[in-house]
């Protein structure tokens, strides 16, 4: 869900130039081959933020508004579309109240510029209501087109899967893992 | 109010208003001509602030007006008219308590000449909802059935019978997405892994055979984009860096044809490329291909730009070059032998409509819909 690109491209682009590329692409389409009508999972379902992962020290004056979540600079937002659930009653890790959160999403390598490193991002959806309608954002970083579905940030996760099937309200960018 | 008033009403009228003003006292609703003028635009919009009420506005091109919209459900995906111009099909999808409740899908058929619904067909509530590509639904050659990608997130295809009006049943596509028609009863799905999957159905839509071809697409270097077109037997692919991919089908098997740039070694350089969401566009009669270009660096394959290239697909070369009026996400390109070119963005709502040929800009249409999405020739 492409748009206001013009208005994070800057921070965007600065940001692919600075990070190394870390394809998932060829895992993922290995893991795509030969798969089911059965889902495929090959991100964290729904997963708890790791403990351990840093978070963004506000007081550094180099993280400007990579820093808030509310912000589409936010560094966990590299791949991310949609409206953001931190400002829709929800934050970067949890749903709005009344919502569901989609049990399978997208994938993004963002690069946490505080700390110099690199993370899996999931961008769960949440589900059942109207769309937010706030702040919308839309970068693209590492996203694949439509027959790479776990990279596309073209879906609407919360249409999958049971319980979820349902509309998509906003999006989240939840930390999984280091990137290795 | 008794006919007897309204006679005297009118009469009363006629008597200060010129002919051109004169009282229309019969309630109206117009009729649209038939079949379709080939320069009116289906302009397709998800609404994507309000997902539960997509639509599809229809646009005429040489008089720059708005003529008449279909609603057509949450997540609105695009219309489909059929080959003979009768009908118009729309894969939706709708819940029974507007954001909750039972999910229904349906492909929605309606009627031209009145924009009217006809009738609908049931179909597993597993359409893909996705930012629209044209490959999210597409009619077989002959028109027969129409092939609705599935992601839930399996991924297959729903395969519907226009001529029975009925869900005939799934085709599976493992890790393969969308729809591109090859003939009749053939067509083909991109996969994870840069390969094809090419089904043949039988005459009653059923699968009749299925089989993979090897990889020929690099997706992790430069992969090609899913916004490929069609010009007679060849599907044209993208790819983000510029690299056309030409799919030629065969007698029931696919080929890569030699790939080519659309990009010169300088302006590589200067880092041009193409992007957008409908960045491609045919004008089959004459082999012409056109692009959205813009200048960024890698992953702004979505970014709209501010022209056009034009290729003659036969001798593979850029004859032309067109300015954008406005930010140019979409593009779309009329059927006649006096095409015009069909511009629109999604953050904008502003169709610019050009004449194909010379380029030339001829006129804006303004306030087409909230997030238009991809622009479809009747």
């Amino acid at each position: 869900m492409k748009w206001l690109d013009h208005l994070v491209e800057g921070s965007a682009r600065s940001l692919a130039k600075r990070t190394s590329r870390r394809s998932m692409v060829g895992y993922l389409g290995a893991l795509l081959v030969g798969a089911t009508a059965v889902p495929l999972l090959p991100v964290a379902r729904g997963a708890t933020p790791d403990p351990k992962a840093p978070a963004p020290k506000a007081s550094d004056p180099k993280a400007k508004k990579t820093d808030d979540p509310t912000s589409c600079d936010y560094w966990r937002h590299c791949a991310i579309d949609g409206y953001l659930c931190g400002c829709c009653g929800g934050t970067q890790d949890t749903c709005p109240p009344g919502t569901q959160m989609s049990a399978v999403t997208w994938v993004g390598t963002c690069h946490n510029p505080l700390d110099g490193k690199d993370y899996v991002i999931s961008y769960n959806d949440c589900c059942g209501k109207a769309t937010c309608g706030r702040c919308m954002c839309n970068r693209n970083e590492r996203d694949t087109p439509l027959y790479i579905p776990f990279q596309s940030n073209d879906y609407n996760w919360c249409s999958g899967n049971g319980t979820a099937n349902v509309p998509y309200h906003c999006s989240t960018a939840r930390i999984v893992s280091a990137a290795r | 109010m008794s006919k007897v008033g309204m006679l005297l009403l009118a009469c009363l009228a006629a008597t200060s208003a010129s002919a051109a003003d004169a009282p229309n006292v019969v309630p109206n609703v117009v009729t649209l001509p038939q079949p379709t003028p080939a320069h009116w635009i289906w302009v397709n919009d998800f609404v994507f602030p309000h997902m539960v009420s997509g639509k599809a506005m229809l646009v005429d091109g040489d008089a720059g007006r708005f003529v008449g919209e279909l609603d057509t459900g949450f997540g609105s995906m695009r219309v489909v008219p059929s080959l003979d111009g009768r009908v118009i099909y729309s894969p939706e999808t709708y819940f029974s308590r507007g954001t909750r409740g039972e999910r229904t899908d349906v492909i929605s058929l309606y009627d031209p000449a009145h924009l009217s619904f006809i009738s609908e067909i049931r179909i597993p509530p597993k359409r893909s909802s996705n930012l629209p590509m044209m490959a999210n639904a597409q009619l077989t050659d002959d028109g027969r059935f129409l092939v609705v990608y599935n992601f839930n997130p399996g991924q297959s295809m729903t395969v519907v019978d226009t001529q029975t009006l009925e869900f005939v049943g799934e085709v599976e596509s493992p890790g393969c997405a969308l729809i591109y028609p090859t003939g009749n009863r053939s067509f083909f799905s991109v996969c994870g892994d840069g390969a094809l999957l090419n089904t043949v159905l039988d005459d009653t839509g059923k699968v009749k055979s299925s089989d993979r071809t090897k990889p020929l697409f690099d997706v992790e270097h430069d992969p090609v984009t899913e916004k490929a077109v069609r010009v007679g037997d060849t599907w044209y692919f993208v790819s983000f860096s510029g690299t056309m991919y030409p799919v030629k089908a065969d007698k029931g098997s696919l080929a890569l044809q030699p790939t080519w740039s659309l990009l010169s070694e300088q302006e590589k350089a200067a880092k041009w490329r193409p992007g957008g969401l409908q960045q491609l566009a045919v004008h089959g009669a004459s082999n012409r291909l056109y692009s959205i270009m813009h200048q960024g660096e890698l992953f702004t394959h979505k970014d709209p730009g501010r022209e056009v290239w034009v290729y003659d697909l036969a001798q593979r070369a850029r004859v032309q070059k067109i300015s954008m009026q406005h930010d140019s996400g979409s593009i779309q390109v009329s059927r006649d032998a006096h095409p015009l070119m069909f511009s629109i963005f999604i953050e904008s709502n502003v169709l610019d409509i050009y004449d194909a040929t010379s380029g030339k800009f001829l006129r804006s249409v303004t306030d087409i819909g909230t997030t238009p999405t991809v622009l479809v020739s009747p």
